[in-house]
């Protein structure tokens, strides 16, 4: 019985709604016009653009982890181990960026 | 004396925990393993800016546009499937796994007609009009192949694994209770669109 139990209360997890998916999906899809609309239509603001191209990307990125792969309900661990690995690979980037400015 | 034994994993054979954590772990290792590409082709772009930007005007944004939509919705579909059978409502859940697929596809297809084009144009590497073209635009064509196929292969696993989750949903092997291989699909799911969105404005949107 004990057994049975762990197993229902390992279970007992957060049920995101389906509304809740619905609102995530209706911003992410917002968020994608305003970056292509950006591209399309701002072509005069050639770096500006690319940066904000990729600002936007990373504001979807981190909706759908948050929301979609669940990381918002899940225990921190999953929020810490993400966090070291994104830190590992801005260290990558900036040591990247460092040997080819230093050419 | 009946002694009962029992296994630490107490005999199920299943341990969504672990199951999961297992899953993240692999996420990182995709992460880094796209991460390293864009950092190649941050290098490549920032030398060869002009000729990134020339050859970006061979691919249809609006096709792009149009399989970023797709993606994000069966992002929504794989999530709602997980929702649904945590409910106990197996039937939505396969309806939405289907929709997913369905959405995979169409993906496939958009692609198919993409790469044809450039096939027809001669772009892809080793191609006579390929050979022809400056070094930068080689360099994007290179990346751009590598990069958003090794993405469509991506894709294609993904939908391979959500298929086998629909049928071990039918058999009951996957059920309210036991759903840890559905999550860890739509993981995967997540971790396939979480890339075509730096994909998108880094090969179609640079204008």
């Amino acid at each position: 019985m004990k057994n049975q139990h762990s197993i229902e209360e390992s279970h007992a997890e957060h049920i995101t709604s389906y509304r809740e998916h619905f609102g995530t999906w209706v911003g992410l899809i917002l968020l994608t016009l305003m970056t292509v609309f950006i591209s399309v239509f701002g072509a005069d603001l050639r770096t500006i653009t690319v940066a904000t191209a990729l600002l936007i990307a990373s504001v979807k990125a981190l909706v759908v982890a948050y929301y979609f792969m669940h990381l918002k309900y899940d225990p921190r661990i999953y929020r810490v181990l993400i966090t070291i690995v994104m830190s590992l690979f801005t260290v990558f980037l900036i040591m990247v960026i460092l040997d080819y400015l230093t050419r | 004396m009946n002694h009962h034994f029992t296994l630490p994993n107490s005999g199920h054979n299943y341990d969504a925990k672990a199951s999961k954590m297992g899953m993240w772990l692999f996420l990182y290792t995709e992460l880094i393993l796209f991460g390293g590409l864009f950092l190649v082709y941050m290098v490549y772009r920032s030398l060869n800016q002009d000729a990134f930007l020339l050859a970006s005007f061979n691919l249809n944004v609006w096709m792009g546009t149009a399989n970023t939509i797709v993606l994000l919705t069966s992002s929504m579909t794989v999530a709602m499937a997980i929702s649904a059978l945590q409910k106990g409502d197996s039937k939505k859940s396969i309806f939405l796994l289907w929709m997913t697929i369905l959405a995979a596809l169409f993906f496939l297809v958009v692609k198919y007609f993409e790469w044809s084009a450039k096939f027809e144009h001669g772009l892809f590497p080793g191609m006579d009009h390929f050979n022809q073209l400056p070094n930068g635009e080689k360099l994007y064509f290179n990346l751009y192949f590598f990069m958003t196929g090794l993405h469509g292969l991506h894709v294609i696993v993904g939908g391979i694994f959500i298929v086998i989750v629909v049928f071990k949903i039918k058999s009951g092997k996957v059920n309210k209770d036991r759903y840890q291989l559905l999550e860890n699909s739509g993981l995967y799911w997540h971790l396939v669109d979480l890339i075509w969105i730096y994909l998108f404005p880094l090969f179609y949107l640079i204008h």
